[in-house]
């Protein structure tokens, strides 16, 4: 063919295509020097923040058994103050003072005593007899803490400057370990200080033990439900997201019940559990784990801040919308029956999914919505804090007996 | 193709440094590393019950890595705290996992530690939650006429009761059931543990 078409000639078909050298344009270098030292700079920026959190979390741990270099005035002020009074001068006809007492005047063993493991009877300080309850220490100071908070409050209050030994707190602690509380100056009286006789004595109705229909809810569970110990512990004491129900005032508990039947608070395991209740084993499974008593297997595990968290509890923050928790949760958030339930002991992680789930509307069965507000000026850092300083409190002390337990709702 | 030595050996030298960084460094430094202090090894029951974990493909829905505070909010779920790498030494393979269309397990026996309700939840998990899409696992499970000595009968609520008889639990379900009642990582981690520190800043003021 004539008329081929005249073009560049064709390639060679063994030709590779090359780029010939250029510089990088200067921009795009200085841009890319510049990233590299932006790179090293956020390195070092957060080796000090992963420097920074380790230290913390050192801290929270030297922390955890309660803060153990606290001294004796701040432990007093922290843990019995709210009770005893600031002056120690007690409550009159509730708590009795401290100052003068005879109980803090004569062996160091007894206040120890008292503090590993409360007291639940009638007690006479000083010609005056007071029928309450003291809570046990025993699960939340430390051996060490214990002798400074005895040596402080015979100094200050009983003029015994003699320091008390870590050590006599061990040796008791042994002795005593598993006890309930002393049942009333009685009992402490014949066991450590006869000196301190006479004392009233201890009105021996036996806890009412539930009857054995409600027994069976508590540990066999239904033919459709399960057994309440199952997920809230032998002792009604729980774990993690699973609540603490030893102590919790028996009006409250019910109640309770009753909103998982009606939905108005909402989780599905104990919706189930609820629809498998009447209303008298209600009424009866609030009785039982209202009086039911158990040390306290809480401790702080959501990495809050313990002072912060006091600070809250104790005090609140006003110009936020924050009461003290303990000024409608009762002195050591022990409780208020029937509306208020204690806070102290519950488990953090329990504690905080309530005051999330106020905000977001899954609890919301209170008459008077207290809480609702409340949770909503609240933080995440706030609801670690004071979940995790609860579980540092000891366990709401627990009425003896049904009578006693009555008169308190 | 031009320059195909200096590209290969410098595509594999980046691997090869990957590597290194990413699987050889990491494996020498926990290769011997301690249990964290309190953890306990699995029971025989429990090792069974992690193969039954393994083999249902439970890891497919369900992690066990709790994360740390500042990456989510896992602890206040009651998921327990961040885990290190120490509390893995009994699990071989572990069972990180990926994907959350379920809550994370690590300390699923913690917070849900009543063995009759796992087995109610794994025969029928909406007969708990009427939302649930896990998958049931009634083939771990059989129906008698009567329960017989020994047998475990699961509690179900009336809708899913059997119209005769009752469902008892296979030892594969008890198996399982077992593993997870003992899933539970929240004895505390030393401070220097090896972990991700995600963006651990100071705590935020105020
Ligand atoms: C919830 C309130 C409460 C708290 C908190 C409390 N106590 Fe008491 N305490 C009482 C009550 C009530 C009694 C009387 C017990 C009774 O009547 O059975 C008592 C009795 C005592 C007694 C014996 C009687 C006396 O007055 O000497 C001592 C000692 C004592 N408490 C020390 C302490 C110390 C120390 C702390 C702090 C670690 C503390 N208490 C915290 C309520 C409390
Ligand atoms: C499957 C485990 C499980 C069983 C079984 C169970 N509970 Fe619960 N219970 C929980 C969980 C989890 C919560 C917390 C729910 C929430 O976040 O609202 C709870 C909450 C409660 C509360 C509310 C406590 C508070 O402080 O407000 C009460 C009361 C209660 N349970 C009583 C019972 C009783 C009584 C039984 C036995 C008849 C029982 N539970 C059986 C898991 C269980
Ligand atoms: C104005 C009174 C009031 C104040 C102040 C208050 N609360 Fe409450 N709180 C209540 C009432 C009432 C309930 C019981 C709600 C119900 O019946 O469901 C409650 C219940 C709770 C519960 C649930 C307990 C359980 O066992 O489920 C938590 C947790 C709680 N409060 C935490 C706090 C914290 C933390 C603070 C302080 C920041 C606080 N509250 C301050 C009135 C109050
Ligand atoms: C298709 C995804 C999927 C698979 C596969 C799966 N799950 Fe789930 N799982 C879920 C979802 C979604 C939930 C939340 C709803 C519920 O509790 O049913 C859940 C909840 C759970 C819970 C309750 C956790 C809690 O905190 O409430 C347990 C325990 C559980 N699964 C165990 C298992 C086991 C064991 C297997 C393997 C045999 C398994 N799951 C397989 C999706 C899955």
């Amino acid at each position: 063919m004539k008329t081929q078409l005249s073009g560049p000639p064709s390639p060679s078909e063994t030709f590779e295509p090359y780029e010939t050298m250029r510089p990088i344009p200067l921009g795009v270098l200085m841009i890319a020097v510049a990233l590299a030292l932006w790179g090293v700079v956020l390195l070092f920026d957060n080796s000090e923040a992963v420097a920074i959190g380790q230290a913390e979390r050192a801290d929270v741990l030297a922390d955890q058994p309660a803060r153990s270099d606290a001294d004796g005035a701040s432990l007093f002020s922290a843990r019995c103050a709210t009770c005893h009074q600031p002056n120690g001068s007690g409550v009159s006809g509730a708590v009795p003072p401290l100052a003068g007492s005879p109980f803090l005047a004569g062996r160091a063993e007894v206040p120890i005593a008292i503090l590993l493991r409360g007291i639940d009877g009638p007690i006479r300080v000083r010609d005056t007899v007071y029928d309450g309850h003291m809570p046990s220490f025993a699960s939340v100071l430390s051996d060490e803490e214990i002798a400074r908070l005895v040596s402080y409050l015979r100094e200050r209050f009983a003029d015994r400057p003699a320091p008390v030994a870590a050590e006599m707190v061990t040796a008791l602690r042994g002795e005593l370990a598993g006890g309930s509380g002393w049942k009333g100056g009685q009992e402490l009286a014949a066991r450590l200080a006869p000196e301190l006789a006479p004392q009233p004595s201890f009105a021996l109705a036996s806890r009412a033990e539930a009857d054995p229909a409600t027994m069976r809810l508590v540990n066999e569970g239904t033919n459709g439900s399960w057994a309440c110990a199952s997920c809230h512990g032998a002792l009604g004491q729980g774990s993690e997201t699973v609540p603490r129900l030893a102590g919790l005032p028996a009006g409250y508990i019910a109640r309770q019940l009753e909103s998982y039947l009606n939905g108005s608070r909402r989780n599905e395991s104990m919706a189930v559990v609820a629809r498998s209740l009447t209303r008298q084993e209600r009424v009866a499974l609030g009785d039982y784990y209202a009086l039911l008593r158990a040390p306290s297997n809480a401790r702080p595990s959501l990495g809050g801040d313990i002072a912060r968290g006091e600070r809250l509890v104790l005090e609140g923050v006003w110009d936020r919308g924050i009461p003290p928790c303990v000024s409608c949760h009762g002195p050591s958030a022990f409780g208020v029956a029937p509306g208020f339930p204690g806070l102290a002991a519950q488990h953090p992680a329990y504690t905080a999914s309530q005051l999330a789930a106020w905000v977001s509307g899954e609890r919301d069965n209170a008459q008077q919505k207290l809480m609702n507000g409340i949770a909503r000026s609240l933080d995440d850092a706030d609801r670690r804090a004071v979940a995790d300083y609860l579980a540092t409190l000891p366990p709401v002390p627990v009425a003896a007996t049904k009578e006693r337990a009555d008169d308190r709702r | 193709m031009n320059r195909i030595l200096p590209l290969g050996v410098i595509a594999l030298g980046i691997l090869a440094f990957a590597t290194l960084m990413l699987v050889i460094g990491p494996a020498i430094q926990i290769k011997s590393m301690a249990p964290t202090p309190g953890l306990a090894n699995y029971s025989a029951q429990e090792l069974r019950g992690r193969e039954q974990y393994v083999a249902q493909g439970c890891v497919y829905c369900h992690s066990q890595q709790p994360r740390s505070a500042d990456q989510a909010p896992d602890a206040e779920r009651g998921w327990g705290r961040a885990a290190v790498a120490s509390d893995y030494v009994y699990d071989r393979p572990h069972q990180l996992g990926t994907m959350r269309t379920g809550p994370d397990l690590f300390n699923v026996g913690t917070r849900l530690p009543s063995r009759d309700w796992h087995l109610t939840h794994l025969y029928q998990p909406r007969a708990i939650f009427a939302w649930s899409i896990m998958p049931g696992y009634p083939y771990l499970f059989e129906r008698k006429s009567r329960a017989g000595p020994g047998d475990v009968v699961v509690s179900l609520p009336a809708e899913h009761r059997p119209a005769e008889g009752v469902i008892v639990a296979k030892p594969a379900a008890l198996d399982l059931v077992a593993y997870l009642q003992g899933l539970d990582h929240t004895n505390p981690a030393p401070a220097r543990a090896v972990r991700d520190d995600g963006y651990s800043e100071r705590g935020e003021p105020r």
